[in-house]
């Protein structure tokens, strides 16, 4: 078991140096010089060469690409991320500002989705075809279907502008009531997925031998909901853990529309501006919270079922699946 | 264990913070104003963006201030002495003033801001330009310092618009890594009372202040970056200010309930299509005319912006002293503009397309994205060129690449706007020696007699000769028509019903003296 978490763990890391070289060089070929989106920003005239020149050298975008990407992961290996090209603060002081913001949108978003989802999949499951089953299908469908800057716009107009009852600009400071709207908008758009999953993974094994089996032992319907749940809780996890990339991606549209100072903006203020430290700073932290989360689900499957452990240290499947 | 406790904290966290309740209604005496991104710094010499400039326009005062006729007024500097060559300025500061920590401003710390500024290290992207041909500064007492530069420039003057740094704080550091970047020391107003990254930035009252004070006694700045939720409340009356857009404005105007009116003036903005005047089919004035007569820009003024636009006709809006209101616009004439075509060599085929040795009018034009009003002016553009013969291809692109392509010159055609500073000197726009990618005269456009216009307006100081100079160049400019200009456009505000005494002028609302500062709350209308 340690053998496989430390195999998983470093094809997770290889993944993550993967992703962070491709996000380097697509910045640095994508058209658009970080010190000329600066200088038009100065507005009405051209900045003076010297101007652009100075802030070239200040971030190194004076040198070739292979040395700025180098030192780039030199300084990263010393938990030194470098300095943003926007503002000149320290990519660390500015993630620090604002990860603990968006992991708890992330963080309550998918835990409310949960909730949610999983007494709906279950009740879903026991009566396919009923009118549970065909209300709540319909219902997430439409919540699925919505893109979630109509829905936080939505739930903006009718919770904080006619009835007033939620701040228009939501913060964690605020408590529930500066939470609640960002995390429904995100958790709303991830039901439809955690539903269906949980409801076709219960209706999976409540059909399996095992539980008619049981049934035939005289095995109550609830008791053979709860094995039904723990039997699937293995794919429950890895799902939840595929879910973790498209909530952070998610929650860009939802941070701009609530005004919540998160890594979101961050990251895509730092597109914009090809601002490359804040950029690969800001997919580091969100690459490191989808690496463990699906590490984290591997290993819980490992634990659940030893045979997955065991199958992969005999190099059956090597390489991992995070990112 | 651990993370049962770690999830109880974070519970009751939420919890003590809920406990709240909602927050009472804003004080009288607090301005909420909206800004649309976080500013990166604040330190006025580094700063480059509206966020930034609009907050530290209450924080610290200029040595010379624009007023709302951007006429040049005392700010910091009570006397402004300029030599006879225009190569020497002496400037003397007002009596008494202080920094907020209470320590005077002196013209040590002028000659040290002035010093930094001019450092090939200090990355001052939006003011070095300025300090071309600077040559030293002096100080000649306490309160009085002299700038010399090698040459003179007619519009020099403007480069006292120019806030100061604190010397103590400034002199022997590093100015990109100083921690006054982002905790300014006031010599204004108001100065920062809390910055909390990513949400506020708040503003009290600088009691260090000699001038007047401002009635507000606090100003709450609230990043908001998206538009539609910063409406919202600024319906409500949580905002008191914020830029609209046309479609908010109609809107807001409709809206007898809303907390806020709609407030439009001009401002120094215009819309053009630049066409490569190097590209063989743009190359004849003639050609270039035709393009901007097939155009209905009244129309699209009345539809598109709302009627908040008007047709352009050259390249200095009309809140700038220079605009010549005798020069019209080329008119909306389609008969005429496909006459022009035929006499360039551009004429219809059988298929309709116009062709001239075989080669068919057909060209791309770019549009950078995110402006919903642009893409559907180019849209109306489009089908007018279609009827005449012209197929215009349209490539819509993310704005760092489109940036990127009008700065290179390597496009045919381009859609753009400009936000002009007070300074109307046309050359680093219009000059051959600035064409691109070296300067921002993207469109490529050449003409002798318009260079030796703008050369000589570089030195000519006296306004009634320069406003000649200047329409003889805009003629020039308007005959040639280097870019199709298509409209002065106007700015659009949502001003909350409470505020009183909210001036413009054609730098907008905020970059002006006194501007916000001058703002009183009035006693409140109940939001909806």
């Amino acid at each position: 078991m340690l053998a496989y978490a430390l195999r998983r763990l470093l094809a997770a890391l290889a993944t993550l140096a993967g992703v962070l070289t491709i996000v380097f060089l697509l910045l640095a070929m994508a058209p658009g010089d970080p010190a000329a989106l600066a200088a038009r920003s100065g507005g009405a005239r051209p900045a003076a060469p010297e101007a652009i020149a100075a802030y070239r050298r200040l971030h190194g975008l004076d040198q070739s690409l292979p040395v700025r990407y180098l030192s780039w992961y030199a300084r990263a290996l010393r938990f030194d991320l470098g300095r943003s090209f926007q503002d000149g603060r320290e990519v660390r002081a500015r993630l620090a500002e604002v990860l603990p913001a968006t992991l708890l949108l992330n963080g309550c978003a998918l835990a409310a989705a949960l909730l949610i989802a999983v007494p709906a999949g279950v009740a879903a499951a026991r009566r396919p075809g009923g009118r549970f089953d065909r209300g709540s299908g319909a219902l997430f469908d439409v919540l699925f279907s919505a893109p979630s800057f109509v829905l936080g716009l939505l739930l903006l107009l009718v919770f904080s502008g006619w009835l007033g009852w939620t701040p228009f600009f939501s913060g964690p400071e605020l408590g529930f009531r500066g939470i609640v709207l960002p995390v429904a908008t995100m958790g709303l758009g991830a039901l439809a997925f955690l539903s269906r999953f949980v409801r076709t993974c219960v209706r999976q094994a409540l059909e399996d031998p095992a539980a008619l089996a049981g049934r035939a032992r005289g095995e109550g319907e609830t008791a053979a909901v709860f094995r039904a749940l723990r039997r699937s809780a293995g794919a429950f996890s890895a799902f939840a853990a595929i879910l973790v990339p498209s909530l952070i991606a998610g929650s860009v549209l939802v941070e701009r529309l609530f005004a919540w100072p998160g890594a979101g903006r961050l990251l895509a203020d730092g597109v914009f501006a090809r601002d490359v430290p804040v950029v690969l700073g800001t997919t580091l932290a969100s690459g490191l919270a989808v690496v463990a989360s699906s590490t984290a689900a591997d290993l819980f499957s490992a634990w659940l079922d030893p045979r997955l452990g065991e199958s992969r240290s005999g190099g059956a499947r090597e390489g991992g699946d995070a990112g | 264990m651990i993370s049962r406790r770690f999830l109880a904290t974070a519970a009751a966290a939420l919890l003590f913070a809920g406990c709240g309740g909602p927050k009472g209604k804003h004080p009288e005496s607090v301005v909420q104003r909206r800004l649309e991104g976080e500013p990166r710094t604040l330190n006025p010499i580094l700063a480059t963006t509206d966020p930034e400039n609009v907050v530290l326009a209450l924080v610290v005062r200029n040595l010379l201030e624009y007023d709302e006729n951007l006429k040049l007024v005392p700010g910091l500097a009570e006397r402004f002495e300029v030599s006879p060559d225009l190569r020497t300025f002496t400037l003397t500061l007002r009596d008494g003033l202080r920094w907020e920590d209470g320590s005077p401003v002196t013209s040590e710390d002028v000659a040290a801001t002035i010093r930094l500024l001019v450092d090939p290290k200090t990355p001052a992207l939006s003011r070095k330009s300025y300090w071309d041909g600077f040559e030293r500064v002096e100080v000649l007492d306490r309160r009085t310092a002299r700038v010399v530069f090698r040459e003179a420039y007619a519009e020099r003057d403007l480069a006292f618009v120019l806030p100061i740094l604190p010397a103590a704080d400034f002199v022997g550091r590093d100015v990109n890594t100083n921690p006054r970047n982002r905790n300014p020391l006031a010599n204004g107003p108001y100065r920062l009372a809390r910055w909390d990254a990513g949400r506020t930035l708040e503003l009290v009252l600088n009691t260090q202040y000699d001038g007047p004070r401002p009635e507000p006694e606090r100003v709450v700045f609230r990043v908001v970056p998206e538009n539609a939720s910063a409406y919202q409340a600024l319906l409500s009356g949580e905002l008191h200010e914020m830029r609209v857009s046309y479609e908010q404005k109609t809107r807001l105007d409709a809206d007898a309930g809303a907390a806020a009116r709609s407030l439009v003036f001009d401002d120094l903005g215009y819309t053009y299509v630049a066409w490569r005047n190097d590209f063989p089919i743009f190359s004849s004035p003639k050609v270039r005319r035709a393009l901007t007569m097939l155009i209905d820009r009244e129309t699209i003024a009345r539809t598109l912006y709302g009627g908040l636009a008007t047709p352009a006709s050259g390249p200095i809006p009309p809140g700038l002293w220079p605009y010549d209101p005798s020069i019209a616009p080329w008119p909306f004439d389609p008969k005429q503009a496909e006459g022009l075509l035929d006499e360039a060599g551009f004429r219809r085929g059988t298929d309709g397309i116009r062709r001239r040795d075989g080669k068919p009018f057909a060209f791309t034009l770019l549009l950078g994205t995110g402006s919903e009003l642009q893409r559907q002016i180019v849209e109306v553009i489009q089908q007018s060129f279609r009827k005449a013969g012209i197929e215009m291809t349209v490539r819509p692109m993310e704005w760092a690449a489109f940036t990127a392509k009008v700065d290179e010159g390597d496009y045919e055609a381009a859609i753009l706007a400009y936000s002009l500073d007070p300074n109307p000197d046309l050359a680093v726009y219009w000059h051959s020696s600035q064409k691109a990618p070296k300067g921002w005269n993207s469109a490529g456009y050449s003409n002798p007699a318009a260079d030796a216009l703008m050369d000589r307006l570089r030195t000519t100081f006296d306004r009634g000769e320069a406003r000649k100079l200047y329409g003889q160049l805009l003629r020039i400019l308007h005959e040639d028509e280097p870019v199709t200009f298509l409209h002065y456009t106007k700015a659009r505000w949502g001003i909350s019903k409470r505020l009183e005494n909210v001036r413009t002028s054609p730098l907008g609302l905020f970059l002006f003296w006194p501007g916000a500062s001058a703002w009183r709350l009035g006693p409140g209308h109940a939001p909806l």
